[in-house]
């Protein structure tokens, strides 16, 4: 600016008849324009970024440079054959920026969002009093209309405060299927925000609440990642600093098969319970349902405060998983293990037969048999096929409650498998030990009887019968429970028990499905289902008679645990029916289920050479010359099972 | 001091006279407000003398027109009189001054049919630095117009108002980057958001590549947007393609394609159904309006409900489906007693594949062959018997 | 106005402040913005012509009072500033500026020989810009970029606009 001047001051002499002091005087007063320039602009700089600095400073370089978070998509969660279950479909969540924030633009900002004006306000104060330059997402999944309404009401001169920002949203099955596996999303609460887990969170930020989302919350959840770019203050992008992309989450592979998940999602519509179906050799969950389910889809965006209440509220706890958290006696279920007990500990062999009248009494006190007849003599395998009451209360006497309550804590009864899912149950075991413990009081030979049956104070979860009874079944050697496959752990927990006990009992079991037992409808033609009955009463005889009950907790739970092959089981199953007044009612789901596994094991086996041919050659000479026999097999197979 | 002052006198008036813009500056930059005052009184100052060059220049140059067109077909009579050519000529030059004329009528006619409360405004000048996509109308405050408000032409959506002083506004075109506005498809009701490209297209944002949209095809105003009453015709596609999120589509907004100058300022909306048919060629001005009427009843909402993700379903949904069918085809019902497990592996109808299987490309364990049992139905159902012997 | 003129920073008796009437003064400014406009709406190029900036620039050479280009130059530019949709004292602070020097300079150089003219109106167009960027990034944090090449071009096109306008602004002085 300068240099033009100064030849100027050069010709100046020349071309002016003025003395040199009055020249001199100019060419100071350039200098000191110059100087002065200087001065008020950074005058200019003090009002703008001194007087209220963090302000400012914030708003010029968010006008200048805006950071745009790239929210990280969770990772899918899929079922053992690498179908989805659990997927994710984008989304817009929107914003307000709260340094352009003006209160006077909320309440046309609230009505064109659909928006409850004191909840957006109340966010707003709740956001205001934390960090201050944080966005506060007001709404997520937003309709096609509120998506417009956003985009065309975000210039400058209307409410530039809003700001859309891409959030890749979870897409849940319909109707609550896998709900309870699967768990559900949520913005970080402030109690979890001031919790150490949650460090590196912040405000709004989306965590698995419930469910796998939660158990594997951080394996599932990815790195964000965000753009730096230079916007103008019409927000128009002009250059990108720099990228750093988002990391997805990575995805979870269960273990769960979704042919037998559908099956027993199907058969547990309108009903109340849960069914848990497990491989024993590994103790890979292949199907696990709870009933009611809630629609997890609700959570995935935000979850409305009615919705929220509703399922709260509601008397049958939807939100409960029963698969892992109903605790309830086992009832007739139990009765394998007490018969093993009894062989284990030598009380009794399997030839001791008692004698049932429909009943009998025991330290003064007389017991009913389910049966109102009696069940005449009978030896333990019929004991279990029968599931005779009076047996057991004679063999459960024999053992004593320590001896019971030594072999079924050894299967896993009133402990928590372990399975990977937040909130499992524990169950309970008692005996004189825990009731010392817990009562102070010294265990009555009385309560023995009650236990010997699966009542009493004895609870299990469906999950842990399904893992008692299959360890038993798989020759005394449990597995963990586990859904997601990388959980597998390879060391199983095993128990010296002896195959030729464990062979008499599950020949009981046998029984029971098909040698005329308790559980004739699970019988699969071909399959050696095993399994065993049990019906529970939900409340003590004494609270029964009271007659303050409901009717809903006067039925009894119907227990179904059933296992196949009969032989190196591939799948044990529990199904509990809420009121279902006997195991008879569940034996079917366990049935349908049992039947969809091996259906499936034959489809894949099937998948041999020929069936190859047919399909890499459909209507060549050598398919044809392959088909006959397929054809021929299904016709003489009538639907007669 | 004073003779400091007086001394120093040039420099004193600039640094006042920067110190009070600076002063002004940070005003409006630190509360985020307008020094609306100053605007206004600039605003009104040029407004009366824009008007005025403006009414002086339409005049004149429809005055030239008709001198020229007057004077050139004079010249081709006298020059070629027998020329069949000249029949030609003139009648091209007439229509195009039909043309003109109606495009003038058309807006008053439109603005009396269309039911709406509209102010009739000129474009009078560009708003400096704004690329010309911000402009400034003849029409403020003083009738009735406020910020927010749509603009529009008989031939489609113009932009809408920024900020309105007592005699003029200014109105953001449908072109700038920071317009958006909620559209339909015509013919399949496909909900999109148009937005101005900066150039002289606008693209239509947030529709999903598996809709269908056509080049040619219209799109109108959806009404959800709470600026544009619905119906109004916005533009004309002129190309779509798949893009990485949501389909790509080029509009050309309707209501810019000829030289703006006079528009209508919608006071108060009123929502119309969307034509049936196309409206007619843009060449052509003389098209009835408003748009046809017969379709009274609201096809739109159901359009919008289709349109978001709803049908978005997992692979469980799609087992859950075909389990249930094989339970239907088969009488069987799950969990009851009936008359045993039903057979997983006949497919219920050949219609149906195996969504399980034919999705189970991932490794980790073998899955059903999708198409087998699809193709020869029969083959598997021998299997349970024969691969798993009675004891 | 020119009652302000007077004093220390008096320019050289050599030639004649010339005298505007109230059209000059007060009309020209107003064409001008009009022009910027209104014109470029039909011949959009014409945008790129900062016909209020040459105006500042010819009153401050021709008036060569420091006060009066300041006051004419912020004027102009408020009112320029007041028609956009940016805050208002961008162009106000630039064209002030540009007022300012363009008037001292003309304490030393006769304004009337179109070299010189043609020379700063190039120059002041492109101390404008420059300022008006400057101004921009500093006071409002915009992120606009500024191309030299391009806007020494302009500079040359608005300069070369420049000769000719201020022959015919020159018709306007009433001094005689």
């Amino acid at each position: 600016m300068s240099d033009p001047e100064r030849p100027a001051n050069e010709s100046s002499d020349r071309l002016f008849r003025d003395d040199t002091k009055f020249a001199l005087g100019r060419i100071a007063v350039f200098q000191y324009a110059a100087v002065a320039i200087f001065l008020f602009l950074i005058a200019g700089f003090w009002i703008l970024q001194i007087r209220d600095h963090e302000t400012n400073s914030t708003l010029a370089e968010r006008n200048r440079i805006k950071t745009v978070p790239m929210l990280a998509p969770r990772g899918k969660i899929l079922d053992r054959d690498g179908r989805v279950i659990v997927d994710n479909q984008p989304a817009f969540v929107v914003q307000l920026t709260q340094e352009n924030l003006k209160l006077e633009h909320l309440a046309p900002i609230a009505e064109g969002l659909h928006l409850d004006l004191d909840d957006l306000k109340a966010t707003v104060k709740r956001y205001a009093s934390g960090k201050r330059y944080s966005p506060i997402p007001i709404k997520r999944d937003l309709s096609p209309a509120e998506l417009t309404f956003i985009d065309s009401h975000r210039d400058p001169g209307t409410f530039p405060e809003l700001e859309l920002v891409q959030e890749p949203r979870r897409l849940y099955p319909q109707n609550g299927l896998a709900a309870h596996v699967i768990g559900y999303v949520g913005e970080v609460s402030e109690t979890e925000l001031n919790s150490s887990d949650f460090a590196s969170y912040s405000q709004g930020d989306l965590v698995g609440k419930s469910g796998l989302e939660r158990q594997y919350n951080e394996i599932l959840k990815g790195v964000d990642g965000q753009r730096r770019v230079v916007v103008d203050v019409a927000g128009r992008e002009h250059q990108v600093l720099e990228s750093q992309d988002a990391t997805p989450g990575q995805n979870l592979q269960l273990t769960i098969d979704l042919d037998l998940q559908a099956v027993a999602e199907i058969a547990l519509e309108g009903k109340k319970g849960a069914v848990v179906a497990l491989d024993p050799r590994d103790g890979s969950v292949l199907a696990m349902v709870s009933r009611p389910a809630f629609d997890p889809n609700l959570f995935a965006a935000h979850i409305k405060a009615a919705d929220w209440k509703a399922l709260t509220s509601n008397p049958d706890n939807p939100l409960i998983n029963r698969a892992i958290q109903a605790q309830f006696a086992p009832g007739s279920t139990f009765k394998p293990l007490v018969a093993l007990a009894g062989l284990e500990t030598g009380s009794v062999d399997d030839n001791f037969s008692v004698r049932c009248g429909g009943g009998g009494t025991f330290y003064g006190r007389y017991f009913k048999c389910w049966q109102k007849g009696g069940h005449g003599g009978v030896n333990m395998k019929a004991g279990i096929i029968h599931s005779c009451d009076v047996y057991f209360y004679t063999v459960g006497n024999k053992i004593g409650i320590d001896g019971i309550a030594e072999y079924a804590e050894q299967a896993g009864i009133g402990k928590r498998t372990g399975i990977d899912l937040p909130g499992e149950a524990e169950g309970l075991m008692p005996s004189s030990k825990w009731k010392l413990r817990t009562q102070r009081e010294k265990w009555y030979a009385g309560e023995t009887i009650s236990v010997a049956i699966g009542q009493g104070a004895v609870t299990v979860t469906p999950i842990q019968l399904a893992s008692a009874i299959g360890g038993m079944a798989n020759g005394g050697v449990w597995f963990k429970p586990h859904l997601v496959k990388m959980a597998a752990t390879a060391d199983p927990r095993r128990e010296n028990w002896n195959l030729d006990n464990i062979a008499k009992v599950v020949s009981g079991m046998y029984g029971v499905v098909n040698e005329g037992g308790t559980g004739t409808s699970a019988a699969i033609p071909g399959i050696t289902v095993s399994g065993k009955t049990g019906s529970a009463q939900r409340v003590s005889n004494d609270l029964r008679k009271s007659g303050k009950l409901e009717k809903d907790e006067l039925q009894d739970n119907g227990w179904f645990v059933a296992f196949a092959p009969r032989e190196n089981p591939e799948i044990v199953i529990a199904v509990l029916l809420e009121s279902g007044e006997h195991g008879n009612l569940a034996a079917p789901t366990a049935r349908d289920v049992i039947k969809a596994y091996f259906d499936k094991k034959t489809r894949l086996s099937k998948l041999t050479q020929p069936t190859l041919a047919l399909i890499q050659r459909p209507g060549s000479v050598v398919g044809q010359a392959v088909s006959p026999p397929a054809v021929s097999m299904a016709t003489s197979i009538p639907e007669d099972h | 001091m004073d003779l400091i002052l007086n001394r120093y006198r040039n420099l004193t008036a600039l640094v006042a006279a920067i110190l009070v813009q600076l002063v002004l500056l940070a005003y409006q930059v630190k509360s985020n407000t307008e020094v609306r005052l100053i605007r206004v009184w600039a605003v009104t100052a040029v407004t009366p003398l824009a008007r005025l060059l403006e009414g002086g220049r339409s005049g004149s140059v429809n005055f030239l027109k008709d001198y020229f067109v007057l004077l050139d077909v004079r010249e081709q009579n006298k020059r070629l009189q027998t020329d069949l050519n000249r029949v030609q000529l003139e009648n091209q030059v007439l229509r195009s001054e039909l043309d003109t004329a109606e495009r003038g009528k058309a807006l008053s006619v439109f603005q009396e049919q269309s039911g709406m409360k509209t102010v009739a405004a000129r474009i009078i000048g560009n708003s400096p630095g704004s690329n010309g996509r911000v402009v400034l109308i003849d029409r403020g405050t003083g009738s009735g117009i406020q910020p927010g408000m749509a603009v529009i032409t008989p031939d489609g959506i113009v932009g809408k108002i920024v900020s309105s002083y007592p005699t003029a506004s200014n109105l953001l075109l449908a072109t700038d980057p920071t317009f958006a506005a909620g559209v339909l498809s015509q013919k399949n009701r496909v909900h999109g958001t148009l937005k101005g490209s900066g150039n002289s297209n606008a693209i239509v944002d947030y529709v999903q590549n598996e809709q269908n949209v056509e080049i040619g095809e219209w799109f109108y105003t959806a009404g959800d947007d709470r600026i544009f009453p619905k119906g109004l015709p916005a533009g004309i596609v002129t190309a779509v393609r798949p893009g990485r999120t949501v389909k790509e589509i080029f509009l050309s907004p309707s209501g810019l394609q000829h030289g703006l100058e006079d528009v209508l300022v919608i006071l108060e909306g009123d929502h119309k159904p969307i034509p049936d048919l196309p409206p007619p060629n843009q060449s052509v001005h003389l098209q009835p309006l408003p748009p046809a009427e017969g379709e009274v009843t609201d096809p739109l909402n159901t359009a919008h409900n289709t349109s978001n993700n709803r049908g978005a379903q997992t692979d469980l949904d799609r087992e859950v489906e075909r389990t249930r069918r094989i339970g239907e085809d088969q009488k069987h019902v799950f969990g009851e007693r009936g008359r045993g497990a039903p057979d997983f592996n006949k497919i219920p109808d050949n219609k149906i594949p195996d969504p399980g299987a034919a999705k189970a490309a991932p490794p980790p364990s073998p899955t059903p062959a999708p198409k087998a049992p699809a193709n020869n139905p029969a083959a598997p159902s021998a299997a349970p018997s024969v691969n798993q012997p009675r004891p | 106005m020119s009652d302000l003129s007077a004093g220390f920073s008096e320019p050289p008796r050599r030639t004649k402040v010339p005298k505007f009437g109230w059209f000059a003064i007060i009309g020209v400014p107003l064409i001008a913005i009009l022009f910027q406009v209104y014109v470029p709406r039909f011949f959009t190029y014409l945008a790129y012509l900062e016909m209020p900036l040459l105006v500042t620039v010819y009153y401050s050479l021709r008036r060569r009072s420091p006060p009066f280009g300041v006051m004419f130059g912020m004027c102009i530019g408020l009112a320029q500033d007041s028609l956009s949709n940016h805050p208002l004292g961008m162009f106000g602070i630039a064209k002030t500026l540009v007022g300012y020097f363009a008037a001292s300079v003309s304490q030393r150089f006769e304004g009337s020989s179109a070299l010189l003219r043609l020379v700063l109106a190039f120059f002041f167009f492109f101390f404008h810009q420059f300022f008006y960027w400057v101004l921009s990034r500093a006071l409002l944090g915009e992120a606009v970029s500024f191309e030299p090449v391009q806007t020494l071009v302009l500079a040359v096109l608005n300069a070369a606009v420049a000769v000719p306008l201020f022959r015919i602004l020159d018709k306007l002085d009433v001094t005689d």
